[in-house]
């Protein structure tokens, strides 16, 4: 993991390269990284195009053509490239606006858990004592519920919907956010640039946001892209279980879970909504991966109790 | 090392209690009456629904009523089920073994192919191997197991005829009482032929679904944490000294390095009870993850309070056990501070 960027530090070069050069330099020299990235751009692009790309309405029904298979298969039908599902709805405007509502569920996830989460480690971190405790011992609490399981309680007190899946995912994602932050805030706290800028004078929200936070960027932004792929799979394991977006919104989730009964019969129907998650969530996983490669944070995975450690 | 144990063991308390104020708020926070619910539609008199409502104590303050439901909780009363009238403490119990059981064989499955794939990986790194390994782990790490499940169930329970579709065991051809629960262990005790086979067949695919995920992470641990071992001075002397491969790897590497994996496992256990929802559904293993989402579809809030209690002490309580193994197996925290 440490390997790749020290052959980039004895290097020497003549003139310093700038600071986006040398992270694409190191993060390209992971291929799975790049190759991650451009799946996703792609997913992206479908998903702010959705309706230019895809041919029919994700919910138009086509009566005379239900659960016809993709093209491939011998009955297949040119109209519809990826066949239609039980309803007769193409299936390849139905993915590619499933697109749109995962993307839009992982991102929206992330941003939220990241903001509440930065703003709730900082004050942890910096508030000390009191607060600390009870800010941790709340995280600590949503930490002993399963993940997938709180996300349900959630969901069964708030009703399911699109927004109510950002919300119980996000409360669900929200301890790694903010034991992140304020783990590596405290060790920044620690150190003399901080106290330099204390004796100065500089206010504490100027010290929290533009003095110590810049430095604990690194690891939250792998976090971040993690999150994503993680809200992603949350959300869809909601929608299979009948507590994410509603019908007849396309979500990959709730698609999977609608053709359940069709697994004997009709195979891709099931197959392929699965596979367009998992390709999303590799790809996002593999880009996770080369920002850790790349930019070099502490690992992190795997001792998630272990901060909280004195 | 005695104030680090204590320490862990305090700082466990608030969290219990504030796990019993979240899970008796829930039940006030879900739409509709409590008892609305459990009379049904077709209403009641004032006089019963008043009689009702102090029977179940909801005409005191609210602090009372959670005074109450902790003292209650503290006693091992956790409610009765509002769709099967039994106590959901007992109820839990007859399904967790289930849970329990799945778990286990997932966790096995993990780490049985885990550890070496991991520690093959890192000593062939670079290889075919660990790439293989490596990229087979972001797969599988990115799986949404519910459609790996249903994929599984495709081609190999119905296309290959290899396994069974669902449930723990032939209802039909085979019948024993219920001993430990453990239906493994309860088909061996019957002494019926074919029982034992049966159940382990029943099993595979849901441990193959379950242990997927954990597979691949801790297949990464071990591999980034054996690369991180085998950099380190001790390996070189080791090597230096002239011993064997796989002495160093085997003994002085591993040793080390399996500190991170242990940590690890045990904190999978949430996401395995977590995981295990899922993959209940798909199998129709009678289990507490299954039981939970039926709860929800019925509305029967008792046995999903009790439930999320119960499981999330569990975690709780792996979580704690696991931090003070932590302490036992790294010197560094036991004596450093």
């Amino acid at each position: 993991m440490v390997d790749e960027t020290s052959a980039r530090v004895t290097n020497p070069q003549p003139a310093p390269p700038g600071a986006l050069r040398e992270f694409w330099d190191s993060f390209s020299e992971n291929r799975g990284a790049v190759v991650g990235l451009f799946i996703l751009l792609a997913i992206g692009l479908m998903a702010i195009f959705a309706d230019f790309i895809a041919p029919y309405s994700p919910i138009e029904q086509y009566r005379g053509f239900t659960k016809l298979p993709p093209v491939w298969d011998a009955r297949g039908n040119w109209d519809f490239i990826l066949g239609t599902d039980a309803l007769g709805r193409d299936m390849l405007s139905r993915l590619i606006h499933g697109a749109r509502i995962s993307l839009f569920i992982g991102i929206m996830v992330m941003a939220v858990s990241m903001v509440v989460g930065v703003v709730l480690g900082l004050v942890s971190a910096f508030a000390g004592d009191f607060v600390d405790s009870v800010i941790m011992r709340i995280m600590d609490l949503i930490m002993a519920i399963p993940s997938l399981v709180l996300a349900i309680v959630i969901v069964a007190v708030l009703g399911p919907s699109l927004t109510n899946t950002i919300v119980a995912v996000t409360v669900v994602y929200l301890p790694n956010y903010v034991r992140l932050v304020r783990g590596s805030a405290m060790t920044e706290l620690g150190k003399d640039y901080v106290t330099a800028a204390r004796v100065v004078g500089v206010g504490r929200l100027r010290l929290m946001f533009k003095t110590v936070l810049p430095n604990c960027m690194a690891p939250l932004l792998v976090q971040a892209t993690l999150g994503v792929s993680n809200a992603i799979l949350e959300a869809a394991g909601l929608g299979f279980l009948g507590l994410g977006a509603q019908p007849p919104l396309a979500e990959w989730g709730s698609m999977l879970a609608d053709s359940r009964e069709f697994i004997l019969s009709d195979p891709w129907i099931v197959t392929l909504p699965g596979l367009a998650i998992l390709i999303t969530v590799v790809s996002i996983n593999l880009l996770g991966d080369g920002l850790r490669d790349a930019l070099d944070p502490p690992a992190q995975e795997g001792v998630r109790g272990m901060q909280d450690v004195k | 090392m005695l104030k680090y144990f204590l320490r862990r063991l305090v700082l466990t308390l608030p969290t219990f209690l504030a796990l019993m104020f979240v899970t008796f708020m829930m039940i006030r926070l879900v739409p509709g009456d409590p008892i609305e619910a459990r009379i049904g539609e077709r209403g009641i008199s004032p006089e019963r629904l008043e009689q009702l409502r102090r029977e179940m104590g909801l005409d005191q303050s609210v602090w009372k009523q959670f005074g109450d439901y902790v003292w209650n909780v503290l006693h091992g009363d956790l409610g009765t089920s509002l769709v099967s009238h039994e106590k959901v403490l007992t109820e839990f119990l007859t399904l967790f073994p289930a849970t329990v059981e799945l778990s286990l064989a997932a966790m096995l499955f993990a780490v049985i192919l885990g550890i070496p794939a991991g520690v093959i990986a890192a000593v062939k790194r670079g290889s075919a191997f660990d790439h293989g390994v490596m990229g087979a782990s972001v797969v599988g790490f990115s799986m949404p197991i519910f459609w790996w499940g249903l994929l599984l169930i495709m081609v190999v329970s119905v296309g290959l005829g290899l396994t069974p579709v669902s449930g723990r065991i032939d209802p039909i051809a085979y019948y024993f009482p219920s001993v430990t629960g453990f239906m493994l262990i309860d088909s061996l005790l019957s002494g019926q032929d074919g029982a034992f086979a049966d159940a382990l067949r029943h099993l595979i695919l849901p441990t193959i679904v379950l242990g997927t995920v954990p597979l691949a992470v801790i297949a990464r641990i071990t591999r980034s944490s054996m690369l991180e071992v085998l950099s380190e001075d001790y390996v070189r002397t080791a090597r230096a000294k002239g011993l064997s491969p796989f002495r160093v790897v085997g003994l002085h590497a591993l040793r080390n390095a399996m500190i991170p994996v242990v940590t690890s496992i045990g904190l999978q256990v949430g996401t395995l009870l977590a995981g295990a929802v899922l993959t209940e559904t798909i199998f129709s293993w009678p289990g507490v993850g299954k039981w939970l989402i039926e709860s929800i579809g019925r509305r029967d809030y008792p046995a999903l309070q009790g439930g999320i209690m119960l499981i999330s002490s569990i975690v709780i309580v792996v979580n704690l056990v696991v931090d003070l193994l932590y302490g036992v197996i790294n010197p560094r925290l036991r004596h450093g501070r």
